[in-house]
């Protein structure tokens, strides 16, 4: 098991990690996600034991392994976890066999045992053809290979990734992510992965926390985000396509929908009502409940069609069963169903 | 929603270790002492010294008295003239040239990029010497310059004072403004070129609109930093107009400091470094805020350079020009003077007298020729030693303080050191050799006095170079990512290891090149070294200079000959080992 406890981190003033709690069970997958400048990377350092905290504690298997109250922490080499790094960090000046085998002989590997262990995961990667080579002298694909098997090599009981997959193009990314499962699978290890790509934390997670300005938003089962979002930051950022968010005012003795007077029920006076893709339509004329938009986008996903539209500052997207009669450019209707799937307060907290 | 296991008790690992220090305290509190040693205390301890009683009149001698004019006003005007001159001269220069090699289709560009960088690498006692070899009239007789030898009248302005002071001057640092220039030009991407060309703009368009504003920081930070070094040059006014009375704040420091009037050239050396220093802000203030253009970093090659035309031809006459007289002549001139007996009769009668001759009677009154000569072979000893031992120490110092703040970045420990270790950059090499001779020439505490030993030699050399081997350090430092070290602490390697396995092996060209570069420097200085120098304890430099005052022309050429060569063995080998980026000469 992996714990968090009231885990805090700040540089000088500014606060990275705010008070972080959450566990997983060996074997888990956890996939922090987030934006840019969150501090998902911080998190994973402190991890790592690269950062000590500022407060709280770390465990893993319910041993402390950083304890930022009392300031003290367990060698970054002795808390049986390995790091791959966003950059790969491969020494330039060892071969691709040097770079897995450098850290077995300093773990004090013998020769024999090291060279067997060094085949195993070179082949379980598939690279055991580029042994020889310098990481200079392959590709950016195979440098992450390698730097997972560096990784792995010495069989540690948690594997941390920080955005592993950056670096890649689109179709090698797709790839590692079926292989990095499978490495998953395979080595029994619990993971941490950090990423700003939704679509990877879906795929790829038992467990999310979607961190949001140093603090956790929500923790739970990827499916659990998408039907349960707890926040509007959670039901805009996770989802293919992201749900809908339109604000909801009161005027007078009734309600206006993005500024349009609409027969709505809302739990509070001010508050953020959140539609999914699918309950909404296109229409070219105004019916009962229905936003003038101008129609932006038009795309085929899957058999099926996501029609994005643009008033104001409000962005709305529709993923409907065929494609809407209107093109892009034209004026269309925006059909919001009576009941919203999700209401939020103002500040984005989840109401009902 | 985060669950909470009830777990028991946690219990506590062995191998833990309390985190007593904020990481990095104790290194840097040492890098830090070091410093302050280095640069802080010297500067300090002149103020104070020109502030005890004794003292405190030179500041109003030299600001208001009746010598003041003679000992402070006159040489500041002259010292101003150089350095705004040199400076605007440099930056059209150095810009011309940078233009023409980044963003032209000029012939021999390359050629021409490579020889643009050397005249910085010959010193500018070399090229001032070349101009007495070849321009001397005999105003101040002894043997005449090349020129007057085969008839030509060479007028007084042409021969000594400020026409050739500022020449020299220019052609020495205009290789400094054109290799910041044409790296600044080389980072304008060419999508903006071509974003303009697109928008219908034309060769004058694009150069005014796009690529001059885009390239101002750059501009102004050549300019600054050829007019501090102007102004703080000392062998080029000291060899060309001390002889007819032409003083500069430099040569005045160097005379008070001469005839004992140390005060007075104490209270001249502080204001050098004001005014050198105000410039120095001063142009950095004006880049600050612009400073974020030099980022920009070019894609993918230059698609397509200026078509010169019909003026490629001419355009590339005067550029070389401009390099030859910078290069190739001076250097001429210091070998064929080495070995004529007369310099009027430059390339007759050549004999290697001068070099390997023994003492003879009726040359040069009875001076051995350099390798026969004990002082200059003991000044050669002394010089490279102190070569190898401030490269040392140099790079040491260095590498610790650029590590540390690469390390630990965050702090206001952090913030000085970097601040301190590049002051010396505002400090005029004459003006710290004068600081170290007030802070190390009386004893301090049970350490005796420095003065004249080959320590001070040393520990001024490693001062006065650091923000260059700061400098270098950083580079190296940063080529190691953190990452690379983190990825192999994560290992458990201890730190003795990581340095071992990851982090020199990695870094150690990097450090030889940056060692070689110091060498060079310090070998080739005059500045610093003028007002440390002792005849128990010369250097091969300042012996040129004597020599040269003293009207033994040949020996000086030699010596400084011989301080090229080894300029040059030294430099080649640090090009071998760290292939120096020149991004402008890429295709």
């Amino acid at each position: 098991m992996l714990e968090l406890k009231n885990l805090t981190k700040s540089f000088g003033d500014v606060p990275a990690v705010r008070d972080v709690s959450l566990s997983v069970p060996d074997g888990a997958f956890l996939v922090l996600l987030g934006p840019s400048g969150c501090g998902k990377t911080t998190l994973l350092r402190m991890l790592a034991g690269l950062e000590l905290p500022t407060a709280g504690q770390i465990l893993f298997e319910g041993n402390v392994v950083s304890d930022g109250d009392r300031q003290w922490q367990v060698d970054p080499a002795k808390r049986n976890s390995g790091l791959v790094f966003q950059s790969y960090a491969l020494w330039p000046h060892m071969t691709v066999r040097g770079n897995v085998d450098w850290p077995l002989k300093v773990a004090g590997l013998e020769t024999a045992a090291r060279t067997q262990r060094v085949d195993e995961v070179l082949a379980m990667l598939e690279i055991n053809q580029l042994a020889e080579r310098y990481p200079n002298e392959i590709s950016g694909g195979q440098q992450q290979r390698v730097a997972i098997a560096r990784t792995i090599a010495p069989k540690p009981g948690v594997l941390l990734f920080d955005e592993p997959l950056s670096n890649l193009d689109a179709k090698l990314r797709v790839e590692m992510r079926t292989e990095l499962m499978r490495l998953h699978r395979a080595t029994g290890a619990t993971a941490v992965y950090v990423t700003h790509d939704q679509i990877e934390a879906m795929t790829m997670a038992t467990h999310v926390a979607v961190v949001n300005k140093g603090r956790i938003e929500q923790f739970g089962a990827p499916q659990d985000l998408i039907d349960h979002p707890a926040s509007a930051f959670v039901a805009t950022f996770v989802g293919t396509p992201p749900n809908n968010i339109v604000p909801v005012v009161r005027s007078g003795a009734g309600w206006q929908v993005a500024g349009r007077p609409m027969d709505i029920t809302p739990p509070l006076d001010d508050c953020l009502a959140m539609f999914r893709a699918d309950s909404l339509s296109v229409a070219l004329t105004e019916g009962p409940r229905s936003l003038p938009m101008e129609l932006v986008e038009v795309s085929t996903i899957a058999g099926r069609t996501m029609a994005t539209a643009l008033a104001g500052g409000l962005r709305l997207t529709a993923v409907l069963d065929r494609p809407p009669a209107a093109r892009v450019g034209d004026r269309v209707h925006i059909g919001l169903p009576p009941v919203p799937d999700a209401w939020f307060t103002p500040y984005g907290e989840r109401i009902a | 929603m985060a669950t909470l296991a009830s777990a028991p008790e946690p219990r506590t690992l062995q191998q833990g270790r309390r985190v007593l220090f904020q990481p990095g305290l104790v290194l840097k509190l040492v890098v830090l002492a070091i410093l302050v040693l280095l640069i802080v205390a010297p500067m300090t301890g002149t103020v104070l010294f020109t502030l005890t009683p004794d003292a405190i009149t030179a500041w109003s001698d030299v600001l208001v008295g009746r010598l003041a004019p003679n000992l402070f006003w006159w040489p500041l005007v002259n010292t101003m003239v150089i350095g705004v001159v040199c400076g605007v001269v440099c930056v059209l220069l150095g810009g011309f040239l940078a233009w023409a090699v980044v963003m032209t289709n000029i012939p021999f560009r390359r050629t021409i990029g490579v020889m643009a960088t050397l005249p910085f690498m010959i010193p500018s006692f070399a090229t001032a010497l070349a101009w007495g070899g070849l321009f001397k009239n005999d105003r101040i007789g002894g043997d005449v310059g090349w020129l007057q030898g085969m008839g030509i009248d060479i007028p007084d302005w042409l021969a000594w004072g400020m026409v050739p002071t500022l020449v020299v001057l220019i052609l020495h640092y205009f290789s400094l403004a054109f290799t910041i220039i044409a790296a600044s030009l080389a980072t304008v991407n060419s999508d903006l070129v071509e974003a303009a060309q697109i928008a219908g703009a034309k060769g004058r368009k694009i150069l005014m609109g796009i690529i001059l504003p885009v390239t101002t920081p750059a501009l102004i930070a050549a300019g600054s930093l050829c007019f501090a070094g102007a102004v703080s040059n000392f062998a080029a006014p000291a060899l060309l107009g001390l002889p007819v009375r032409m003083q500069t704040l430099s040569t005045r420091l160097f005379g008070m400091i001469e005839v004992g009037q140390t005060a007075r050239g104490f209270v001249i050396g502080i204001l050098l470094v004001l005014i050198s220093a105000l410039f120095l802000w001063l142009g950095n203030r004006a880049v600050s805020g612009r400073r974020s253009y030099a980022t920009i970093t070019g894609k993918g090659g230059r698609a397509k350079r200026f078509d010169l035309g019909p003026m490629r031809w001419p355009l590339f006459a005067v550029a070389a020009l401009i390099l030859l007289c910078a290069t190739v002549v001076p250097v001429i001139i210091l070998i064929a003077s080495s070995l004529a007996p007369s310099s009027a009769f430059l390339f007759s009668n050549w004999t290697l007298h001068y070099w390997i001759g023994t003492s003879t009677a009726n040359i040069a009154q009875g001076t051995p020729g350099i390798w026969h000569n004990p002082d200059i072979m003991w000044a050669t000893t002394v010089t490279l030693g102190l070569g190898l031992c401030v490269a040392f120490t140099g790079m040491f110092v260095g590498l610790l303080a650029s590590y540390t703040t690469a390390r630990y970045r965050s702090g206001w420990l952090s913030a000085s050191i970097m601040q301190i270790s590049f002051l010396p950059l505002l400090i005029p090499g004459i003006a710290f050799g004068a600081a170290y001779i007030a802070f190390f020439g009386a004893p301090i505490g049970p350490l005796p006095a420095l003065y004249g030993t080959f320590a001070i030699l040393v520990i001024a050399g490693t001062g006065y170079l650091l923000p260059f081997s700061v400098q270098t350090g950083r580079a190296v430092i940063q080529q190691v990512s953190g990452e690379l070290e983190e990825s192999a602490r994560l290992t458990g390697a201890s730190f003795a290891r990581r340095m071992w396995a990851i982090t020199v092996p990695l870094a150690i060209r990097g450090l030889a090149a940056g060692g070689i570069l110091i060498f060079v420097k310090i070998i080739r200085d005059l500045s610093l070294v003028v007002l440390l120098f002792t005849p128990t304890m010369p250097v091969m430099s300042v012996v040129a200079f004597r020599y040269a005052s003293e009207g033994f022309t040949q020996f000086a050429h030699a010596i400084t000959v011989l301080i090229l060569i080894i300029s040059i063995i030294a430099t080649l080998l640090s090009n071998r080992l760290q292939t120096k980026s020149q991004p402008w000469l890429k295709a």
